[in-house]
């Protein structure tokens, strides 16, 4: 249980929304957004995280959107992944999206929410970083909207009060081939030791790493690599594990030697699945 | 016992009497209950594995709202335990595991109780952390418990080493091992580990305790153990026996867990601290798994030595067992692993070293198995090894050393033909069933081949030498019987068991038969433990017993209605009636209140059905050689385990999981069946997914089940259960024990399967593929 006492706030529009947190804000309370909660109470149950007032998103009818427009796929940050899956609009994203937590974890889990996981895996992500995504966020000094690799990269740069409205990406990426892979420790379900997303693009490889370093990321130098048709495969994936942006993970869920070896697996089907 | 008759209800397969509810949703269980005025008491834990407590600070605690009292080790500086006293309830002077209990709050609301306990601050002094047991067993090793020589033996068979971190050493030396591994043709050794793991039942643990103004301790627990509870009470808090009352309801879930006592006595300091008043204590996942003693860890080593056909002439069996920072019921594993450590296999010359040493990792209790599931995992492992060097087949192995009447176990007890099951037509038909003889090896596919594994295992229950139930019988006004015994049920079908035993003897409808489902000390005849497979045989036999007293007062009420003589009476479809006449005869609905002819004359009055059955003949073992009589039979089994493994990633899925067991007859085998298939789920998950990790600290870095990993509903095999029925002549209807034996070879099997897979010796646990990929490394250089 939260042994905390918290306010709960639901406003029904953004504007609501930031008058909301600026009340609260000026009168020094800590607060926090939130969509889903798994994380907020999962954590707050086990005293890892506090708040003195809690804003759900889920009343915004922007958050929730959920739909094609024009030539644009537009996600709300507060739709939950069973909908996302569901609803098929960018079938890399829901195949990915299945591989996080489990099918009743993800009735409540967002999109938002996952991008802005205090842990470091932020799957969703993936399929986000490969389709070139764009995020809309709004907050006191009004909206922006950014490529989703300004905003979410090593850290979240969410200024303070801001809060992710959508997410959307060119319509064009959800029809491309695409391969979303998960390896775990062991089970279908469990934080990712090695998860990918990656697309075919005029003929090249995007790809998309999670749980190999300590934040999820695309590399242009790997694709580089990858996509590399001088180079024998084998060593085309020699070369890009050799070039991950930051030491490989070495936890109670995988060494970093083994985690090589998953790695250099997945990117074996990664490259059938470039030549197929 | 109507051995020779058509049976009514037992070895039929009765729905379960305690689904409805529980599938209905509207059972309660232990936690479930709230009342006015109850205040909720929540521990505050050690966040160090090892350190001195220099104070605490409760200040801040003392300013939350609603706190009402705040108990500290001080305030109860003594130790206690099941088998060695040598656990203070909440931790005193010293912590030694990351989760001990050190403080507890008691306040109105259990979220200020827990938000208060948040806020003791405890000024810790860290000591070394002693953080495996290999480290624990060097002589220059931190000890953990430097009183150890002082500590109260509460039974016979524990032997601690003052000044070691040695809980209790065991022995068995049986015949002359030394001289006898010299004359083997063929030896192999091999060493076997996995660290502590959990039960994760699904119902995390909750007991409630009340002093009322006479001076009676009430205590509510989600308890295997409630009249140890009462001996715990009395024996450490100086109350007297008859003034403590538990209740305990039906279970969601145990597997050992809770067969020891930890909450009790916490939840009683509690309402000490508040006068008496009526306390809850409920654990939160992380407290249930780490706080509440879990599953121990082991490091093994085993040698066998066979002559040059395969006979086993010598085994020598070395085991650490990873207790953590108690011993707690881990002491009497250390010797259940001793007494069977052979596994089920005749072997002349033995010798078992078994220790139960003090680690700083969370302490140990019984789980499923006790000890069988770990020594199997060792023992099977060290036979498929040895059939390699051989190059025998792995089952013909074990056929040519399965263990017979007239041979001897490790402690020398007698093999007869009663008191164990037949293990070679278990592991004859555990053959067949996973297809042996297609090939242990299969290619499916690109990168996949398919591969079995096989093991053959034992256990008999070392219950305590005067372990004993009781059973009541009272009778409805329309002749249904209630039952009464303080058999728990957690999940294994006992009270349906018991049901069926009674609905056959009275030859009723098992509708007819009420099992009280909710258990009263002061009122249920005494019941040891439920615990060790031992329930079906002790209270299936107080049943049969409680049942023929109430046929005896049934017939000879309907004796002196009917006119004639009891021996000439039989009982049936609700009825008592003549033998030779059977439409002469009483309904039972009119003599079990007594009967009332119609002058108004009464007689007899109501049947009280009691019934009683205590163990026989057992003893405990010698302290140099082990010889000793702790079981009264053995239960054997065979399981197998198919797998598809992949050899370019090292991933694998178990496909079939076969299990093959002679536990004696068997009273329900649809229940039965569930109590395998739960058990084959449960070690499968243990050899594979479940393992505790610990950081250099000895700090546990995945109390939770967000990543403490086990296999879930989809991911189980093709479960294939079938038993061999080898009646036990002093069971009820022939019935040995069977409800633990479901994990007990499982991990060997799937071990044996993964070796032939990978071509590398698996010999720990738990078999992930990163595990399998690192010994596949280890025969490559």
């Amino acid at each position: 249980m939260i042994a905390f006492d918290f306010e709960y706030y639901r406003p029904e529009s953004i504007q609501e929304t930031i008058e909301i947190f600026q009340k609260l804000d000026q009168k020094k309370k800590k607060v926090c957004f939130f969509s889903g909660g798994t994380e907020f109470i999962t954590f707050a149950r086990v005293h890892q995280v506090h708040a003195d007032s809690v804003i759900d998103l889920k009343g915004i009818p922007e958050c929730t959107a959920l739909e094609g427009k024009e030539n644009d796929l537009i996600f709300g940050a507060s739709v939950h992944l069973n909908q996302l899956i569901e609803a098929n609009l960018f079938p890399l994203l829901s195949q990915n999206l299945r591989n996080i937590a489990d099918h009743t974890s993800r009735n409540k889990i967002t999109l938002g929410g996952n991008l802005n996981s205090r842990l470091m895996y932020r799957e969703g992500m993936l399929p986000l970083l490969v389709a070139d995504a764009k995020v809309t966020m709004y907050g006191i000094e009004g909206h922006e909207t950014h490529p989703i690799t300004q905003v979410f990269g090593k850290q979240s740069s969410l200024k303070h009060g801001q809060f992710l409205t959508q997410i959307s990406i060119d319509g064009s990426f959800a029809k491309m081939p695409y391969l979303a892979i998960k390896r775990t420790r062991i089970s279908k379900i469990g934080y990712p030791i090695v998860s990918i997303a990656a697309l075919v693009k005029d003929e090249k490889l995007r790809i998309a790493f999670s749980g190999i370093c300590e934040y999820p990321f695309r590399s242009r130098k790997i694709e580089d690599i990858l996509n590399d048709k001088g180079l024998p495969v084998h060593e085309r994936i020699d070369k890009a594990v050799s070039c991950i942006p930051g030491p490989m993970i070495d936890d109670r869920h995988a060494s970093g030697q083994y985690r090589k070896f998953v790695l250099q697996n997945v990117l074996e089907e990664a490259m059938e699945f470039l030549e197929g | 016992m109507s051995e020779n008759q058509i049976r009514s209800s037992v070895g039929k397969p009765e729905q379960r009497i305690d689904t409805v509810e529980k599938a209905a949703g509207t059972l309660r269980y232990i936690g479930d209950y709230t009342v006015p005025g109850l205040l909720h008491a929540k521990l505050a834990t050690s966040t160090y594995a090892h350190a001195k407590i220099k104070s605490i600070d409760t200040k801040d605690a003392w300013a939350v709202k609603g706190v009402r009292a705040i108990v500290t080790g001080d305030m109860f500086p003594y130790h206690i335990g099941p088998i060695l006293a040598d656990r203070p309830p909440l931790a005193y002077e010293k912590v030694r595991y990351y989760g001990e209990p050190v403080a507890i709050v008691v306040a109105d609301q259990e979220h200020q109780a827990k938000k208060a306990a948040n806020k003791i601050k405890v000024d810790y002094e860290p000591l070394p952390v002693v953080n495996s047991v290999k480290q624990a067993f060097q002589s220059d090793a931190p000890v953990i418990h430097e009183n150890l020589g002082q500590y109260t033996k509460i039974i016979s068979n524990v032997y601690p080493q003052a000044g070691s971190n040695i809980g209790s050493h065991i022995k068995i030396r049986k015949g002359d091992f030394i001289s006898a591994w010299e004359s083997c043709e063929t030896t192999v050794t091999a060493n076997f580990s996995f660290n502590l793991s959990d039960h994760a039942a699904l119902e995390t643990r909750s007991a409630r305790v009340e002093i009322n103004p006479a001076g009676k301790v009430v205590i509510h627990s989600c308890t295997q153990s409630p009249f140890t509870i009462k001996k715990v009470l009395n024996q450490f808090f100086n109350i007297e026996v008859g003034n403590i009352i538990v209740h305990t309801p039906m279970l969601g879930g145990a597997f050992g867990g809770k067969g020891t006592v930890q909450l009790e006595p916490l939840a009683y300091l509690a309402s000490v601290a508040v006068g008496g008043k009526l306390v809850k204590l409920d654990y939160d996942r992380e407290e249930d798994m780490i706080t509440a003693p879990c599953h121990i860890g082991l490091d093994a080593t085993i040698k066998l030595g066979a002559d040059k056909n395969g006979k086993l002439l010598a085994g020598q069996y070395t085991f650490l067992i990873d207790s953590g920072a108690y011993t707690d019921q881990a002491a009497g594993i250390t010797r259940a692993m001793a007494l069977d450590c052979t596994g089920p296999y005749h072997i002349e010359n033995v010798w078992c070293d078994s220790y139960c040493m003090y680690t700083n990792h969370p302490y140990a209790t019984s789980f499923r198995g006790y000890g069988h599931p770990e020594l199997t995992f060792a023992v099977e492992r060290t036979m498929d090894m040895l059939a390699k060097k051989l190059n025998l087949d792995p089952i013909d192995l074990r056929i040519k050393n399965a263990i017979k009447p007239g041979h001897t176990s490790p402690t020398q007890a007698v093999i007869t033909a009663n008191n164990i099951g037949d293990a070679k037509q278990c592991i004859i038909r555990a053959k067949e069933l996973i297809n042996w003889d297609e090939g242990i090896k299969q290619e499916t596919g690109k990168n996949k081949i398919r591969t079995k594994g096989i093991s053959l295992f034992w256990k008999t229950s070392t219950t305590a030498t005067n372990a004993q139930s009781g059973a009541v019988l009272t009778f409805e006004a329309d002749g249904s019987v209630n039952l009464n015994t303080a058999a728990i049920e957690l999940g294994q079908g006992a009270k349906t068991i018991l049901a069926q035993i009674v609905a056959e003897k009275l030859g009723m409808d098992i509708k007819k038969v009420h099992v009280t489902m909710e258990l009263n000390t002061q009122y249920d005849p005494h019941q040891w433990r439920t615990v060790a497979s031992s329930t079906t045989y002790l209270a299936g036999r107080a049943v049969v017993a409680a049942a023929d007293d109430a046929i005896k007062q049934l017939k000879k009420t309907a004796s002196i209605v009917l006119q004639c003589s009891e021996d000439d009476l039989d009982l049936g479809g609700g009825r008592v009636f003549l033998r030779p006449n059977p439409e002469y005869g009483v309904e039972i609905k009119d003599i079990a209140l007594g009967y009332k002819f119609p002058n108004g004359h009464s007689i007899e009055g109501q049947v009280i059905g009691r019934g009683k059955y205590i163990q026989r003949h057992l003893t405990p073992m010698d302290k140099e050689t082990g010889f000793g009589k702790p079981g009264p039979w053995w239960s054997v089994g065979a399981q197998a385990v198919e797998v598809e493994w992949n050899t370019k990633d090292y991933t694998y899925k178990i496909l079939k999981a076969v299990n093959v067991l002679d536990g004696g007859t068997i009273i329900n085998p649809a229940t039965a069946t569930q109590q395998m298939r739960g058990g084959m789920y449960l070690g499968l998950s243990f050899a594979s997914h479940e393992s505790f990790c610990f950081d250099e600290n000895g700090v546990v870095l995945n109390p939770q089940l967000r990543d403490y990993q086990m296999i879930r509903f989809g991911e189980h095999p093709e479960y294939i259960v079938d038993f061999i029925e080898s009646p036990a002549a002093d069971g009820p209807f022939g019935a040995r024990g069977i409800g633990e034996y479901g994990v007990i070879g499982m991990a060997g099997a799937l071990g044996n399967a993964l070796t032939a897979a990978a071509e590398a010796d698996l010999n720990h646990l738990p078999l992930t593929p990163e595990l399998i990929w690192i010994a596949k490394k280890g025969t490559n250089q």
